[in-house]
Parts: structure tokens; sequence; C-alpha cells
């Protein structure tokens, strides 16, 4: 087996192999299979990506080439040749002489993954300790040069600062910079962007670029992202369930997928649909139980094309070149189908349940929430420091201005990066928090600042979903309590809770056992539609939705907004959806209304403001998105610099300072709200056309 | 570092004035006369007629509380029933022989407790963690006046190795050391293994934190990364806990200066409880507890002097 | 013990923490829950520590309830000719200066010990889990008086206050039980402030006040049921240290009053005649080793199984 798989041969000399590699993890449950067999090689001078859900395994394979495994794992077998080492059997003295000085990382969250206490010159001079030779001014010196290069500004005096000084994007780049520092033969980068914004992650990723052809480096990249994968890479290994299903070349993989999960991961992938129908596709099922042994394909039971020999015999290894593989019994052997893969423009997954298309109506007329010059301020500093330090104002404003209206039956996507204020909005509309001037309607009514004695029973109207899935579900509760909570709160008789909870059950496809489960043991699919389940309980008119899709699979978020859009064209629900993923939104969203800084920068048509941004914000940001084609990469980064601190909010336009093609009238006047004649409304003093 | 510095001067202000506050109403809590309640039933009238014009009886609750706490401020406790001497000079002469005990006892525990606990959490489920683990589970469990009675049994009475009681002759510091081991090892002892604990749990909170990874990640030796970056986050909870765990230790050496007849503040409150002489009571109590909050206010200024995110925040 | 968070890191599949896909039957689930409280319970049953305090707690309770019928001897019944006696087959732990049975006394002293353990603890720790959420859930000035009110009393170092209190009233059993309960509430009330203050700002407590839940159904239904499992060790580990209080205070007769039989009192008289016989001092001390050793380990254990964040230390 070990020999077959050194097939890099002739294809660029190899720097890294991994062969076979096998690894149980020890839990209570017994033996987790966390990997299984899992080889491919890296070549010199290349970025590969390992691309996977979460459970795939994929960071695992990161750490055990580090030899950094929780002390739960366990390596059952194989090898990973690093040069003429092998990384897997050194001892630790070896194993540290390799980290950090031929081997480097850059970790997946720079806030937690930097060490508060000591400054960057420390910890970068610290990663040198191995140079006795060279002084502690040369080993500052060349921390200032990484950090400049990397493209931190006045690094002279950044060095002598604290993680915490910095912002989340300037720490990875501080990470990224220390990663760098030795000079390393391979760097890894276990999902570099994803603690990221969109526009900071643009950015990260062209710095990756740029130092990666600078350097000649060799990297391997562990991320969920499809677009990340397909703008950084040049090989790519799809990992699944602990298994590599295909590897191969970039262009090969995002073009000609050969084994049906790779296939369908793309097709789930909201960016890579250019449609806009409501339904997105997806993959039912969830990822197989690694305590328990498997005979077959590990995909079978999600396979839309599984057949019999699937679920007991290992599907072929087949390579179609010395580099590119995939393991699928539709390749090869007596299950062989000459007609897979089929035409790209085929779906191959399923879209849901009820596919309907029809039943999605003209939203009504009348509106539903109305909200008005809402302002949010909130408060920064006690009333005693304030006075202490001279300062003037106690409040920052977190929400500025904002006038947005949803109708019934109608989706409003409110788009922003952190710290934009959607979020907060979004909570002031149900008064978790006080909003300081304006007006919020709600059917007509003022609700703003009204008493929670009054607001209590709009909140039958009204229900909201929060980012967290799990975590937004009282931990020991158990579903069906959660479920059936709003009845008890709202007092409402008469009703067979029981029966309730198995109808709201039914209605989110939430299989009836679990309602005598508890939160913590829910996936997070599934508690997203106890979540949903909860908020339909009353029959509100109106779902605020926080980030609807935060921390679910590709594979899952698909279920979750299928789901949402039926129970939308079922009951006439109004949606006020608040997210960063601008390629999920572009699918469900009617209108959508982005958010700089507290401020609504641009608000209209779904379709109108991703053909035609106006605000050269949301340009920003539409091209911001990596896309998932490596064929499509993107040469330049139309926006740099990082969103301002409240606590400083620009004079003029919020976003003058980052602004490609600001003026001096941007710096100096805040842009009015301007309504363009085809109903579309933008704040810029110089609208894109 | 201003503003903070500021910020827990004045909570350990208020912290002082509620106490004093304390202090003073319990002699309003207990129904009866203020005076004869202080002095006890068996005062003469004299005695209680002068404490009743010293502490101003006659005048109205709050300006009592106004003038006690403003004598109490400047430094002005009262004088003792008996001898008629100022209660500060008093618990002055007193205090040195407790901040001896108090900084010999805590002394050796965090020579002591400090490195078994970070040995125990290099390598946990080790020998030498288990090991620590119970001996600390142990000392902790045991009643440090316990202790104490247990030493002067076997160290003093049965083996006549150090004395017994007393403080030692004045001026002859290896006599006051002698004297100083018995309830310094006394008091000690439950610390160890509250330190040893402490260190132990919050370095191996820490040893599991990103960027522990990280820094190992990076390839530095294990020594560096337990001793310049796990030891230097997991100190703080440590600090605090010193902080506040120092109450106990104050209970601890009030009893062994009682068990081993050594003049400190302890001893003095004691004897002043049992001969009802209320002033000195007030200022050693009001001595000890002050002790405590300059305790945790240094831990605190510690905390900070170490963790820049707290030396910077409001 | 970070095993959970490491896996995550790992990429252990987190998601499915229990490991069941979407279409798993109901007989499954309840199996997978049968098995984590086997597990639980097996991990109790083979932790020694656990199972040592378990049995040690026992005995406590069992002999301070059964004293009366397994006492050789009324705790007050003189034996003049058998004083200060040793260990013999009459007097299995020796007797007192005034040939009291030691062994008999220190049965019935149990019951003073298990009536304020019992009393203080539970009445701490309803007051202080009340006080503590009122703190964490409740305006900004409330939580900084309330805090302000905690720091005071825990500044106050548990054996000085009570000695300060005792000056005025006068030793009784009342007394003690007042001291433990006021010094250990702060106790209490900080560690659920704290994990209500965390609460509070979840996302699941944001989403029942989305849905119009009032504050008694958060905090009853919601908070409470985060807050107690701590809160519970916490109050199993503060039992030695309220035991150990009453002792001590009886020991320096300011607790309960002779001829009452308490492991202090005992302590008292053998530390009188400790140059005479060393059986007193050993035999009072040992029940009060045993007792605290007993909830110590079994605290730590049912921490260790049940919170594995909150100490992850031995």
């Amino acid at each position: 087996m070990a020999k077959d798989t050194g097939t890099g041969a002739g294809a660029g000399e190899i720097l890294l192999d991994i062969r076979d590699l096998s690894l149980d993890f020890r839990t209570p449950r017994g033996r987790v299979k966390a990997l299984r067999n899992v080889s491919f090689p890296v070549r010199k001078n290349r970025v590969i990506g390992i691309v996977g859900e979460s459970g795939s395994g994929k960071s695992t394979i990161l750490w055990s080439i580090l030899g950094l495994l929780a002390k739960n794992a366990e390596v059952t077998g194989g090898e990973i040749r690093f040069e003429d080492r092998d990384l897997l059997h050194a001892s630790e003295p070896q194993l540290r002489a390799v980290r950090g000085e031929e081997i480097s990382v850059v970790f997946q969250d720079p806030m937690t993954s930097q060490i508060p206490v000591l400054t960057y010159a420390r910890q970068m001079r610290d990663i040198l300790y191995r140079r006795p030779n060279v002084s502690v001014a040369e080993k500052r010196r060349m921390a200032v040069e990484m950090l400049a290069k990397v493209g931190i500004p006045d690094p002279e005096k950044r060095i002598d600062q604290y993680p915490h000084h910095f912002s989340g994007g300037m720490r990875q780049r501080a990470g990224i910079a220390m990663a760098l520092l030795t000079g390393p033969k391979l760097l890894l980068a276990d999902e570099p962007t994803t603690a990221l914004d969109v526009t900071m992650e643009a950015q990260i990723i062209h710095l990756l670029q740029d130092l990666q052809k600078e350097l000649d480096a060799t990297v391997v990249l562990v991320s969920h992202n499809l677009g990340l994968i397909a703008e950084l890479c040049d090989d790519v290994v799809v990992m699944y369930a602990g298994e590599v299903v295909e590897a191969g070349e970039v262009r090969e993989i995002f073009h000609s997928p050969q084994h049906p999960y790779t296939r369908a991961l793309l097709e789930c992938d909201p960016a890579r649909i250019d449609d806009v129908s409501r339904k997105l596709p997806v993959i039912p099922g969830d990822i197989p139980d690694l305590t328990k042994p498997r005979a077959g394909c590990i995909f079978a039971p999600r396979c839309q094309r599984v057949q019999e020999i699937c679920r007991t015999e290992k599907p072929p290894r087949v390579a179609r070149s010395p580099v590119n593989m995939a393991r699928c019994h539709l390749l090869a052997g007596p299950a062989h189908d000459p007609d897979w893969p089929p035409d790209p423009s085929v779906i191959t997954v399923g879209r849901g349940v009820e596919a309907d298309a029809t039943t999605h109506k003209v939203p009504a007329e009348q509106t539903l929430l109305e909200v008005s010059d809402l302002n949010v301020q909130f408060e920064t500093v006690g009333r005693i420091s304030a006075w202490l330090k001279g300062l003037e104002t106690r409040h920052v404003d977190a929400v500025l201005d904002v006038s947005l209206t949803v109708r019934p039956g109608e989706t409003v996507g409110l788009v922003g990066e952190s710290g934009s204020g959607k979020t907060t909005l979004g909570r002031s509309v149900l008064n978790l928090v006080a909003g300081q001037a304006g007006s919020v309607r709600f059917e007509g009514q003022e609700i703003r600042a009204m008493p929670e004695a009054r607001f209590k029973p709009l909140r039958r109207d009204m229900a909201m979903m929060f980012q967290d899935p799990v975590g937004s579900l009282s931990p020991r509760k158990s579903v069906r309590a959660l479920i059936t909570e709003p009845f008890l709160i709202h007092g409402i008789t008469g009703v067979d809770l029981d029966a309730e909870a198995e109808r709201l059950a039914d209605m989110v496809r939430l299989p009836k056992p679990f309602l005598s489960r508890y939160p913590h043991e829910l996936s997070g699919g599934q508690a997203r539609r106890v979540g949903v389940a909860r908020a339909l309980a009353l029959n509100p008119k109106l779902i605020i939705a926080d980030e609807p899709t935060a921390g679910l699979d590709v594979s899952v978020q698909g279920e979750i907004l299928n789901l949402m859009a039926d129970l939308q064209a079922e009951h006439g629900l109004g949606y006020l959806i608040i997210t960063h993923n601008l390629p999920v939104v572009r699918h469900i969203a009617d209108r959508l209304a982005i958010m700089y800084l507290g401020r609504i920068v641009e608000e209209g048509r779904t379709d109108a403001v991703f053909a035609h941004p106006v605000h050269p914000y949301t340009r920003a940001l539409v091209e911001g998105v990596p896309q998932p084609d490596p064929d499509r990469r993107r040469v330049h980064v139309s926006i740099s610099g990082e969103v301002p601190s409240l606590l400083n909010r620009p004079k003029g336009c919020d976003f003058a300072g980052r602004c490609p093609i600001a003026q001096d009238r941007c710096r100096a006047e805040k842009p009015a709200h301007v309504t363009m004649p085809d109903g579309r409304r933008h704040a810029c003093h110089f609208p894109l056309t | 570092m201003g503003f903070y510095l500021l910020k827990r001067l004045g909570l350990a202000f208020a912290v002082i004035c509620a106490v004093v506050l304390v202090l003073f109403s319990l002699l309003y809590l207990i129904p009866g006369d203020p005076a004869t309640i202080a002095l006890g039933p068996r005062a003469s009238p004299e005695a209680i007629a002068r404490y009743a014009e010293r502490m101003h009886l006659d005048e109205p609750i709050w300006r009592q509380f106004l003038i006690f706490i403003g004598n109490a401020l400047t430094g002005d406790l009262g004088v003792d029933v008996f001898s008629e001497r100022s209660v500060t000079t008093i618990v002055g002469e007193r205090l040195g022989f407790t901040l001896a005990l108090v900084g010999l006892g805590m002394g050796w525990a965090m020579t002591l407790g400090i490195p078994l606990g970070c040995l125990a959490a290099v390598r946990p489920n080790s020998w030498l963690d288990r090991v620590t683990g119970v001996l600390s589970v142990s000392t902790i469990a045991v009643p440090s006046f316990l202790v104490s009675i247990w030493a002067l049994l076997i160290f003093a009475v049965h083996l006549r190795w150090l004395p017994a009681i007393g403080a030692g002759e004045p001026g002859d510091v290896v006599d006051q050391l002698r004297h100083l081991i018995l309830p310094a090892f006394a008091i000690g002892l439950s610390w160890v293994g509250y330190l040893a604990r402490m260190v132990r749990a919050s370095m191996l909170e820490v040893m599991g934190e990103t960027y522990i990874r990280s820094a190992r990640a990076f390839g530095l030796a294990p020594r560096r990364v337990v001793f310049g970056y796990a030891l230097r986050v997991a100190i703080l909870p440590t600090i605090t806990l010193i902080g506040m765990g120092f109450g106990g230790l104050i209970s601890s050496t009030v009893f062994a200066e009682i068990i081993f007849a050594r003049p400190g503040i302890g001893k003095l409150i004691f004897d002043a409880v049992m001969a009802r002489n209320f002033p000195i009571v007030q200022g050693g109590v009001l001595v000890a507890t002050g002790l405590y909050i300059l305790v945790v206010l240094i831990s605190d200024l510690l905390i900070a002097w170490f963790d820049p995110r707290v030396r910077e925040s409001l | 013990m970070s095993e959970n968070r490491f896996n995550t890191a790992t990429g252990l599949p987190a998601i499915d923490a229990s490991g069941v896909p979407d279409h798993v039957a109901e007989a499954d689930i309840r199996e997978s829950a049968a098995r984590e409280r086997r597990e639980k319970l097996r991990m109790f049953l083979t932790n020694w520590q656990g199972m040592t305090g378990l049995i040690l707690v026992i005995l406590f309770f069992a002999s301070a309830l059964l004293a009366p019928w397994i006492a050789p001897y009324d705790p007050n019944a003189l034996d003049i000719p058998a004083r200060l006696s040793g260990p013999t087959l009459d007097h299995i732990a020796g007797t007192d200066q005034l040939g009291r049975d030691t062994l008999s006394r220190i049965l019935y002293g149990g019951r003073v010990a298990l009536k304020i353990a019992a009393l203080g603890v539970s009445i701490a720790l309803v007051v202080g889990v009340f006080l503590g959420m009122l703190a964490g859930f409740g305006p900004r000035w409330l939580d900084s008086l309330l805090l302000l009110l905690f720091d005071t009393v825990r500044a106050f170092p548990t054996i000085v206050l009570a000695l300060a209190t005792v000056a005025l009233t006068g030793p009784s059993l009342g007394m003690v039980l007042a001291i433990v309960i006021i010094t250990s509430i702060p106790q209490y009330a900080r560690v659920a402030r704290t994990a209500t203050l965390s609460l509070r700002n979840t996302e699941f407590i944001l989403a029942e006040r989305a849905f119009g839940a009032g504050t008694a159904r958060m905090l009853w239904h919601h908070i409470m049921p985060n807050v107690i499992g701590p809160l519970l060790i916490l109050a199993a580990m503060e039992v030695p240290v309220v035991v150990t209080v009453e002792a001590g205070l009886s020991f320096l007769g300011l607790g309960v009053l002779p001829p009452t039989a308490s492991w202090g009192t005992i302590l008292n008289e053998g530390y009188l005649v400790i140059r005479d016989t060393p059986w007193m001092v050993i035999a009072g001390g040992i029940p009060l080793i045993l007792t605290t050793l007993g909830f110590t380990f079994l605290g730590e254990a049912l921490r260790d199984i049940f919170d594995p964040r909150m100490g992850k230390g031995r």
C-alpha cells in the first residue's frame, strides 16, 4: 500500500509524503477512528489544500504532521515522511528541531493563538531562540522586517505592543509573520481566514498569495471554505469522515470532480450556484459515527448514487493521472458507470423535500416592520471614569439613522461585517437592546421603548433566532421543554403540550425521539431545527434570524434555509436575516441592506445590488467573496484597511478612510441617504454607476 | 495603570470604611447600654463613665460614628480600658510578631507549594502528581489549629526539640527564630497544599490553551513553554487566590498565636475578649482586617503588573 | 480532562457529540444517556478518593445520629478513679480530667458538628445563591452594593469576626451558627454571581428574553439549574470548613459551653492537660481530621466527575 501512494514521482519533487496514516481518538464512547489510511504527497513549492466539512479529520492531519496531537490521540499506522525523515516516529527533540524552523504554522484564530501577556518582540525573539549566534538586536531587526513584509504599518513601534493592541486582521498578519520568521520549508495553515471578516479575508488571501510567490513556499492549507481553496491552492485533497475520497490538481477537482461527495460539496456551495432559486441543494444525512466499524464506502449512507456494492465493499482507488485520484465504485469495477460523472450542468444532489418554486409569492404591499431613523447607543465608559478622564461623551453610536422595512412574506437580508451593528439592530427591534431615538413600528404600532408588560403580547408575533444554534438553547432543558416553553411563557392554556411538541418537531423535520434529548446531545443542524421550531411555536408574523447558517456545514445549511423558505411560503412569514454571508443571502433574500459601522450604506433588490453595487463598500463586499472557481482568481484586492473602531467614527463618510474613490468631500461631510429612481437607496457622495 | 490603581484604592478604602462601620455598629446591635456591653458587667462604674465620655456616647449615633471613623482614619483607635494606654501603640507593639509569623509561614509555603504545583502540572498523572495531589488534599483538610496543637505535642512537649510558648528573648534573634518555627510550620502547612493545587489547576488550564500549542508548534523548548509562557499566565489566578485565601491564613495565625502563647495581634485580641476590653478588640480587629485588605490590594496590583490587559483596563 | 476542547481543535467530530445520526431510534438515545450515567457511576466507584470520602462521610453521619445508642457511657458520667487515663479496655479513647469517657464525648460531639454543618451550610447556600443571582442578574447599582457587602464580610477573617462578636455577646452555639452562616454566604454568593453574570449575556438567556420570559422564570428555570451544580460541590467542600470553625471556636472557649461535649471542647480540655497526657488532644483531633478528609475527598471526586472544568485538579 505504501508503495503505490508515492505516485508523485515525475510530477515535481515531494517535500512531505503522508502514507497510510491512521489515527484513533480514545473517548468515553469508544475509539473514534478519526483518520483511516490517509495518503497524499505534498509537492515542493506548491500549495495543497485539504478540504472537508467538520469532522472530516482535516485539522487532525495537520497536527499529526507536527506531532502535537491531543493526548487521547493514538496513531495506529502509517508514516509521514518529511524529506528523508519519518515525523511520526521521530523523537520529541527531533520533532522540536523541525517545528518552527522547518515546518511552521499559521493558526485559525489569531485571538486565542497568541499569548496575551508577551509583546510581539518577545514572542518573535523566542521563535528564533535556536540561533545563538544571532544577536538580540539582529533578531529584532529580522522580526521588524517580517512584520513590515506582512503589511503591518509602523512595525518598529508596533513590535513592542501586545496582541490585544492589534485588531483581528493585524493579529493574523502578525501570526503569518511569526510563522515565516524562520524561513520554513513547509508552511501549514489551519483555516487562516475563518475568524476574519470578508474584506479582511480577501486581504489575507492576497497576502498569502504574494508571500507564496515571493518565497516559493510549500504550503498545506486546511479549510472548509471552497472559495479560499480555489483562490490559493494548486492541489486539493478532499476529505470525508476521516478518509481521502479524492485528490488532484485544483482545476480537475473544481471542474471535473469524480467522487460523488466532491461533486455534492461543490453543488451545495451557494457561491457556485448562479441561478437564484430559493432552494439550495443539500446532502441529506449526517456524518457517520466513527466509533462503529463500517464496511464499504464511508459516503454510501448519504450518496445519491449508492449501490449495493457500496455498502459492502471498499471502493477502488482510481487514478486518472499520477496526481489525480478518487475512490468510488462508479469509476471502476463491477459497478462502473461510464456516464458518471454527468455534465456539470446536471445537479446530482437533492433540493430538500418539497421542491417548489411556484409558491414563491410576491410580497404583500402593507408593511410588517418599519424602522425609521433608529439610533442605538452603547455606553463605553462608566460615569466616574469618564469624569476622571475628562471625556465628553460616554456613548458610541452602534446603530445610526437606520431605516428599514419588512413586508409579510418578504425576506430582507441585513449584511455587514462584525461590528457593523447588524446584530444590535436586530436585537433593538425586539427591545432586547434599548434604542435611543427614531421609531420602530410593528404593524403600524410604535414599539420602541414600549414597557415590557405591554410588549410581551407582541413577542408572540415576533420571534428571533440566535446565532449559535446550540448555545441559544437553555442547556438543562429537554428539547420538548424548549419547544413548548413559549406556550408556558405566554400562559396559553387549552393546548396539549405534548401534541404541540410533536407537531412542531414534524414541522421542522426533527425526528420525534429527539424531543427527549438535551441541547448538548444535538448536532448543529438539529439544534438549529429546534431553534426554528421554538421561533414558530406561536405562529409569529416576523422572524429575525441572526446568522441562521453560522457554524453549519455547507451540506447542512441548505437544509435549514430550504426549511425556512418552505415555512415562509406556507405561513407568509416576514424574515429579517442578519448575516455576513453574501453567497447565502443572495439566494434567499428579496432585498438587501448593507450596513457599515452602524449605518445602512445601500439598500435595494438583491439582484440589483449584486449586479450593480452603488456604494463602493458594497462592491468591495461582493468582490471580496472568494470564488470557488480556480479560473476566477482575483488579481487585486479592491479594499484595504480595516473597519475603524466605533470609538473614533470618521467625521465624514464612515467608509472614506478605506474607499478607493474617496475625495475631500467624503472626508468632510457625512453622506445623506438618497433614493434612486428605481427605489434603491444609498449613502454615498459619488455613487458608482 | 493610573486609573486602575485609583479604582483599586477607592475600592479598598470603601471596604475599610464598611469594616469600620461594622465594628462600630456591633455595639449597637446588642440591646443594652453600649458602655456596659463593651466593658462587661464586672467593669467599675468609673470605667464605664470614662468609656462613655471617651466614645461620646451622649452624642447622637451618627455623630458618634463620624467621630469614631475620623479617629480611626487618623490612627486614633481609643485607649485601653485598664492601662489607659493608646490602643494604636499597643497594637503597634504586637504587630511585628504577627507579621514575622505570617511572613515566614507564607514564605515557606510558597517556596514549596508553587514549584510542587508546577511539577505536578507538567507531568499530570505521574507518581509525583499523584503524591502531590493526595498530600495537598490531606494538608488542606487538617485544620491548622489541630496542626498547631499536635506540633506542640510532638516537637515541644514530647521531643522537646523546640520551645512551646512565647516569642523568645527580645534581642536574641536565634531564640526568636526557634520560637517561630513551630507556629510558622503550623500555619504554612495547609498553604503548601492549597498553593500546589491552585498552581497545578491553573497551569493545567493554561497548558490546554491554544497559544501554548502555538508556542509548541513553533518549536519552543519545553522549559520555555512551561515557565516562560504557561506559568506567566497561570500565576495570575494564583495571585488572586493567594490574596483571597489570606483571610484563612490570618485565622490560622490567631490560633497559632493563642496556642503557642505568642504575643501577636491574635493573642492580643483573644486576651482582650477574655478581659472584656472592647477598645483593644476593636483596634486589633481593624488592623487584622486592614492587613487582609492590604494583601488583596497588593495582589490586584501584582496582577496588573503581570498582565498588560488588566493594566490598561479601566 | 481538557479532552473536549482539544477534540474540536483537532477536528474530531464535535458536532455529533453523541455520534448519533438523524435517523436514530429512540431506544438508542435512551441507551446512550443510560451509558453516560453508568459511566459516571463507574468513574465514581473506581475513584478511591471518592469512595474513601463517601465511607468517611457515612461514618460521620451514622456515628453522630446513633451516638445515644452506640456510646458506651453517658458523655457526662464521671469516673473519677480513672481520670486522665490513656486508652484502656474500659475507655477505648481514654478519659478526661474529670474521668469522663472520651469516646462517648467524641460521639456526642459529632452531633454538635453535624448540627452546625447541616444548618450552617444549607442556610448559607440558600441565602448565598439567592443573593449571588440577584447581584448577577439585577441592576448595576445593586450588584456594586452587594459586592461591597460581600467584600466587607470577607475582609473579616472568620475567627477574628467571631472574636469581635463574642467579645460582646458571650459564647453560645447560636452565635457560632450565625458566624458560620454570615462568613460563608459571600463564598456561595460570589460563585453564583460570577456564574450568573457569565450566563446573563449568553444567547440562550437572550433567547428567553426574546420569547418574553420574565425575570423569575429566567432565574429559576434557566440560570439556577446551570449555577447550582458547582455550588452543591462547593457546599460539600465547605462542610469541613464549617466543622473546623465550630471546633476552633469551641477550642477557644467561644463556642459550645462546657459541659456539652464538642470536638473543640475536648481539644481545649486536652490542651490544658497536654503536659500530663497526650491522649485527649489525639483522640479529639482524629474525628475532626477524618470528617474534613471525608468531605474534601468526596467533594473533589464529585467535582472531577461532574464538573471537570471547575477544578481540573485533584
